[in-house]
């Protein structure tokens, strides 16, 4: 069954004409073409297609895209500011908080909620948030500290 | 035998996402053939994936989350209504819960990921009716019922009647779950969730504790526990529930009170757990939960 | 530039194999085995063919009419032992011998069709008995997976090093000893991914890829599908991961064979169930064996065995069986010894094939021996660093010739545990230890030594010891560096970067590293390698270009190269700086004014005027000395744990990790390895472990049920540092990707057995999940005498 969908991804509207048993993932890849989301264990274990819907991680693996209609979907890509990175991103870079990069978006993404969500956060409590997203190569420990060096970003002024 | 095929596509949908609960209700009855209520999709589509589940293409499925009415929090007298359609999330934040009933809320916080609680609902959890669902041993404890309509039926159902076996509820196929109502617990009484997987977040229970008590001049006036992953359904304790009410809270009622708590479920053995892990940790966790409500 | 890869993965420009789209492309799914071992009788795929946007379904008869059974990538000739091999095709022809194999695959034009369509395919099998244990695959009425070898040995290796009689008669005292792994696997996010194009007209064929190993990729699948090298080209994608499981040629070959059979690209995007069934697994060891020695501590001698469960056999699809040479040997580790006697078997049953996985087999001698010498301390009543102490190999003594053949390259162990007890605070856990004991609160602290050997070169097996590297200054005065280094996440790019920018003195900024092809000689990232031969490689050829450019520059300043420097993107003079030429410029005066003609006779005549410098590399050490491996890295582990006695809770409070990796090009690099190896670590020895029941299907194929370490699980780590500088390579890099995985897992089961030091519990299993524990616990209280062997 066809149904029409209008996302707003990345702060650009969306009409779409999707099949109902699509997930988010499916169409924001297939049809928006946008890559930074993966594709992974399509089970919502790994983590690695997390976005922000209306502001909240999700799994977009796990989410049906027309029940996103309506909604308002961030990835990596709209936190890029006419081609810079977001000061989040320049902080995973930095402090080397990824390796091959293939669960690195979904991490991102996870980041810019925790730290929006909270300017207060411990490093139990980043840890905690960081469930749900796997890392194989870092260890978590440069993840978690790109994330406390964003704080300090963020305190400062230096943030969108 | 089926092929081993990786990951399963999902069937084509029919999809349905009706406003309130007239209309699903109405769309309940006039679907022919099968139809699922879906919610988060946070256990339908893993199962898909997995060939748990399976269907034709063509599959009606009803949006529970599409009637508003079915989300939110609210407090009417001595009874806290969740509408089934709400998120996990709001579980977790929900100023009401966490006041009156933070044993839910506590719970629900240790459940799977973020990504998971910002889906998935209380009433999808407890529909799929996993042995090993996190939010039935605090509902349990709590007392809660569950508000069931139907085809003919418009009735409260007591959460302790709800589940009937792996995956089963008293739910038949054209019914659906619209309410969960738990009473406020008074000043006076304590309770606490206690979850066991095998690393520490984002894992299954291998067990889960629930205990609900009452406890006056150091007694137990009264006492519900409640446990998770050790039964074909989320189950209360009763043996151990009958054995503790009136007892002096001592250490060794406590102890000889989880004991039998841990004799009295039929855990299974998995790839998760033995059962006589579960049967042991059963004793060791409703041993730590009662003691948590009774200091 | 460097940065470039940066910034483009993280704002989600990466090019991994799903990313990438053809013209015209189709999709494969596989038909997996519903059974653990079975005649195939028949396959029918009628239904599935019937099915709209199906285009073609392979079977056992296509592969056996189109291709060449995958050819044997390792033949050891072991005298006195047995190697056995297999003829295996790239899917199973006339039989399945593990769940979840490979029989059919299913071409359609979308993923959704074609795995839709791989459910109707129907297979007709009738079910053989299988084996799922070493010990029941050994039984002399064993069901067997090759019958042509009697039985289900595929491997044993013998060694005998020293003279072991002499130790043992030698020593004062002597344990025996029981050790094992469970199966466990690497398994990163991303599992195998292909895209293969077929192009009709030239008949080439190239395979966009996971391709950890493009260079042998190259060779295996030309070989299987019976085309000459020439006509194939594999290209690594961006990859999400590998750490040795992405090594293996396998399930490409049927995707390439696709291609060329629908004349369209097809596209294969492995799930991650199917990556868990049919995937390398890895570990699942057991070792018996006695240790001998002095009561002053010194180790003298050890006879072992360790038996591998090697799944299906595998030398046509990678190097696994091979790993079980470096088992036997690497037990040697840091320590002196006057005599080994070293057995290994590789027994097959029907479970997924083992290949390699970080550690790869030295691992395994490694952990063995760390837990070995934990025993022997304790029998003795010293401390742990005491044991390691009194039997370390002395800095004075490199280069080592080991008692295994190998020639260690440089170290101070010394210097680098006790660097590891200070930064632990070990004295201080010691004395908290006591203290929380008290309160009925058990901590324990765990040591471990892991000498890594590194860079691999077997003879008789495509590991050899190839590698080939490019440099080169382009018209615009901009570097291009190639290897077969492949980028896998390991930092591979910037290291070789940091290599060229510090040797020629151009910009890191100006320096493209090349995605790794099989255009480039070589066997990749494996073993540690990269820093030992790819970087030596790419180091050599930076120095020949430097020199060139030096001689170039001489003629352009009418100077002596010797009075010609380089640095921050400019050639200089000594004595007069301000008289330079920016590699841009230098690059217009070679290429165009005065060009070529500038250069002078005797630079033309030796047609050496080109900024081009194609070299390759091969270890001294191994050339004289014929030792395996070329460097040898150094690290201690030590970690604190808390058990919770009541449930079996491992809970991680401290890790440090100190190390000598030789000169370190990239401390960033080097700390991302040693966290990711140690949480890895850590996943096996608590909570990772593949599971089959008992009619051979893999239970946990999912990351629900396969658990590796969460943000939670994963502590802080501690890291030092120290360099001895390895003679060996150009860079005095040593090779140290796995020491913190195999220290890491150590250490973890050293800190639990120090914990229940008051219940006497031999922890010499993994994973210890909480169940395992808490049962050791229990045992022990009821005075059954625990495991303590």
């Amino acid at each position: 069954m066809v149904v029409p969908i209008r996302l707003k991804v990345n702060g650009k509207e969306y009409d779409l004409k999707i099949e109902a048993r699509a997930t988010l993932l499916e169409v924001l890849r297939e049809q928006v073409k946008i890559k930074s989301v993966h594709q992974g264990c399509q089970e919502g274990e790994c983590g690695v297609c997390t976005v922000l819907l209306n502001g909240e991680p999700v799994y977009s693996c796990l989410t049906l895209a027309v029940q996103a209609d309506g909604t308002e979907v961030t990835t990596v890509e709209g936190l890029m500011k006419d081609g810079e990175l977001h000061p989040l991103m320049e902080s995973f870079v930095e402090n080397y908080a990824f390796q091959c990069g293939y669960c690195t978006p979904g991490f991102v993404m996870k980041a810019y909620y925790l730290l929006n969500k909270s300017d207060d956060l411990t490093e139990e409590a980043i840890r905690r948030g960081l469930v749900g997203n796997l890392c194989r190569c870092t260890g978590y420990v440069n993840i978690v500290k790109a994330i406390k060096a964003a704080a300090e970003k963020k305190r400062s002024g230096n943030w969108w | 035998m089926k092929n081993f095929v990786g990951s399963r596509a999902l069937p084509d949908l029919i999809y349905h996402c009706p406003k309130d609960v007239e209309s699903a209700l109405a769309m309940l009855k006039n679907i022919k053939g099968e139809c699922k209520i879906i919610a988060g999709c946070t256990d339908f589509i893993p199962a898909i994936r997995r060939g748990a589940w399976s269907f034709g293409d063509g599959l009606d499925v009803i949006d529970i989350k599409c009637v508003d009415s079915m989300k939110g929090v609210s407090k009417e007298g001595n009874t806290i209504r969740i509408g089934a359609a709400t998120l996990l999330s709001d579980v977790v934040d929900s100023d009401i819960i966490r006041k009156y009933v933070p044993i839910l809320s506590d719970a629900v916080d240790e459940m799977a990921s973020l990504q998971v609680r910002n889906t998935g609902t209380i009433g999808g959890n407890l529909c799929t009716a996993s042995p090993a669902a996190d939010t039935a041993p605090p509902l349990l404890v709590l007392d809660a019922a569950v508000n069931v309509k139907g085809l003919d039926r418009d009735e409260v159902v007591s959460l302790y009647d709800f589940f009937k076996g792996p995956g089963k509820t008293v739910l038949g196929e054209k019914d659906m779950l619209t309410e969960i109502l738990v009473p406020v617990m008074k000043l006076d009484e304590r309770a606490r969730f206690i979850k066991l997987g095998r690393r520490v977040a984002a894992t299954l229970s291998v067990i889960s504790v629930a205990v609900w008590a009452k406890v006056k001049d150091n007694t137990f006036e009264g006492i519900r526990l409640a446990l998770g992953a050790a039964a074909p359904t989320p189950i209360r304790a009763t043996k151990a529930e009958e054995y503790l009410a009136g007892k002096e809270a001592s250490a060794d009622v406590i102890d000889e009170g989880a004991k039998i708590a841990a004799d009295e479920i039929n855990p299974i053995s998995d790839v998760r757990a033995s059962e006589s892990y579960r049967r042991d940790m059963a004793h060791v966790l409703t041993r730590k939960a009662i003691s948590a409500c009774v200091k | 530039m460097m940065k470039d890869r940066d910034t483009r993965l993280v704002s989600g420009k990466g090019q991994f194999v799903e990313d990438m789209e053809l013209n015209d492309m189709a999709h494969l799914a596989f038909v997996g085995s519903s059974h653990a071992h079975a005649k195939i009788v028949h396959i029918d795929a009628a239904k599935a063919l019937a099915m709209s946007g199906v285009i073609t379904v392979i079977t056992g008869k296509e592969i056996l009419e189109h291709t060449n059974p995958l050819p044997i990538q390792a033949d050891l000739k072991i005298p006195g032992g047995i190697w056995r091999l297999a003829k295996v095709y790239a899917m199973a022809t006339d039989r399945a011998r593990w769940f979840g194999e490979p029989v059919a695959a299913v071409i359609a034009e979308d993923e959704r069709t074609a795995i839709k369509a791989a459910d109707l395919v129907e297979v007709e099998y009738e079910v053989l008995p299988y084996v799922l244990d070493v010990k029941e695959a050994m039984k002399p009425d064993a069901p067997l997976l090759y019958e042509e070898w009697g039985d289900n040995k595929q491997v044993h290796l013998k060694f005998d090093f020293g003279d072991v009689n002499a130790a043992f008669k030698e020593a004062d005292q002597t344990i025996k000893l029981i050790y094992s792994e469970g199966r466990a696997s690497a398994f990163p996010l991303e599992g195998r991914a292909f895209l293969a194009q077929w192009e009709k007209n030239t008949e080439f064929l190239t395979v966009w890829g996971t391709f950890q190993t493009p260079f042998m990729a190259r060779h295996n699948i030309a070989e299987t599908l019976g085309l000459p090298e020439v006509k194939v080209k594999t290209i690594a994608a961006d990859i999400g991961g590998a750490f040795g499981n992405k090594i293996h040629t396998y399930k490409e070959n049927v995707v390439a064979l696709a291609s060329m059979l629908t004349g369209r690209p097809v596209k294969y995007i492995e799930s991650q169930r199917e990556w868990f069934v049919t995937g390398p697994h890895q570990r699942d060891v057991s070792w018996e064996g006695e240790i001998a020695f002095k009561k002053d501590g010194q180790v003298l001698g050890l006879k072992a065995t360790v038996t591998h469960d090697l799944g299906v056999e595998s030398t046509n699809k990678g190097i696994a069986a091979t790993s079980i040479f470096p088992a036997c040997c690497a037990v040697a580790n840091a320590y002196h010894w006057k005599g080994m006697h070293i057995e290994g078997y590789g027994i097959v049953t029907n479970k997924s094939f083992y290949c390699a996985y970080r550690g790869y087999g030295k691992d395994k001698g490694i952990k063995f021996i760390e837990s070995a010498l934990d025993q022997v301390a304790k029998k003795l009543n010293m401390k742990p660093e005491e044991i390691r102490f009194k039997n370390f190999i002395q800095p004075d003594e490199f280069p080592y010739k080991q008692i295994n053949n190998y020639t260690y390259d440089s170290g101070d162990y010394p210097a680098v545990l006790t660097k590891a007890v200070k930064m632990a605070d070990l004295n201080g856990w010691r004395e908290k230890q006591k203290e929380l004991l008290v309160q009925g609160r058990h901590i324990g602290i765990g040591m471990a030594f892991t000498v890594e050997p590194a860079g691999v070169a077997i003879p008789n097996c495509q590991m050899g010891g190839i590698t080939q590297a490019r440099v080169k200054m382009l018209y615009d005065g901009t570097f291009e560096v190639y290897s077969d280094r492949t980028e896998i996440g390991q930092g591979s790019e910037k290291s070789h970067a940091i290599i060229v920018s510090d040797i020629i003195g151009c910009n890191i900024a100006d320096i493209y590293v090349a995605p790794v092809t099989s255009d480039w000689i070589g066997q990749g990232p494996l073993s540690s390698r990269g820093a030992v031969y790819c970087a030596s490689a790419v180091a050599k050829a930076a120095k020949i270009l430097k020199e060139k450019l030096l001689r170039y520059a001489s003629i352009y300043f009418e100077e002596a190269p010797e009075d010609i420097d380089t640095g921050d993107g400019k050639i200089f003079l000594r004595n007069d700086p301000e008289k330079s030429f920016t590699f841009k410029e230098m690059a217009h005066k070679v290429h165009v004014f005065p060009g070529p003609r500038g250069m002078g006779e005797e630079i033309l005549k030796a047609h050496d005027h080109l900024p081009d410098v194609t070299t390759s590399w091969y270890s001294n050490i191994t050339a004289e000395t014929g030792s395996t491996y070329t460097t040898f890295c150094a690290s201690a582990d030590i970690e604190v744990v808390e058990v919770d006695l009541d449930t079996g809770i491992t809970k991680i409070l401290e890790h440090t990790h100190v190390h000598d990796a030789g000169k370190v090009i990239s401390k960033q690099i080097v700390d991302g390895q040693i966290h990711g190896g140690i949480v890895q670590g850590i996943g096996e020895a608590l909570t990772e472990e593949l599971v089959y029941d008992e009619n051979g299907i893999l239970l946990n194929c999912s990351h629900a049920d396969y658990l590796m370490p969460t943000a939670l699980d994963a502590p802080d780590i501690k890291i030092g540092h120290l360099e001895t500088p390895s003679p060996f390579t150009e860079t005095g890099s040593k090779g140290m990707g796995e020491a913190p995985i195999i220290g890491g897992k150590a250490v973890v089961l050293s800190a639990i057995e120090d914990a229940l030091s008051p219940f006497n519990v031999r922890v010499n299993e993994s994973p210890v999940t909480r169940e395992k524990l808490r049962n050791w616990i229990l045992e022990a209280q009821k005075g059954i005498g625990g495991n303590a062997v």
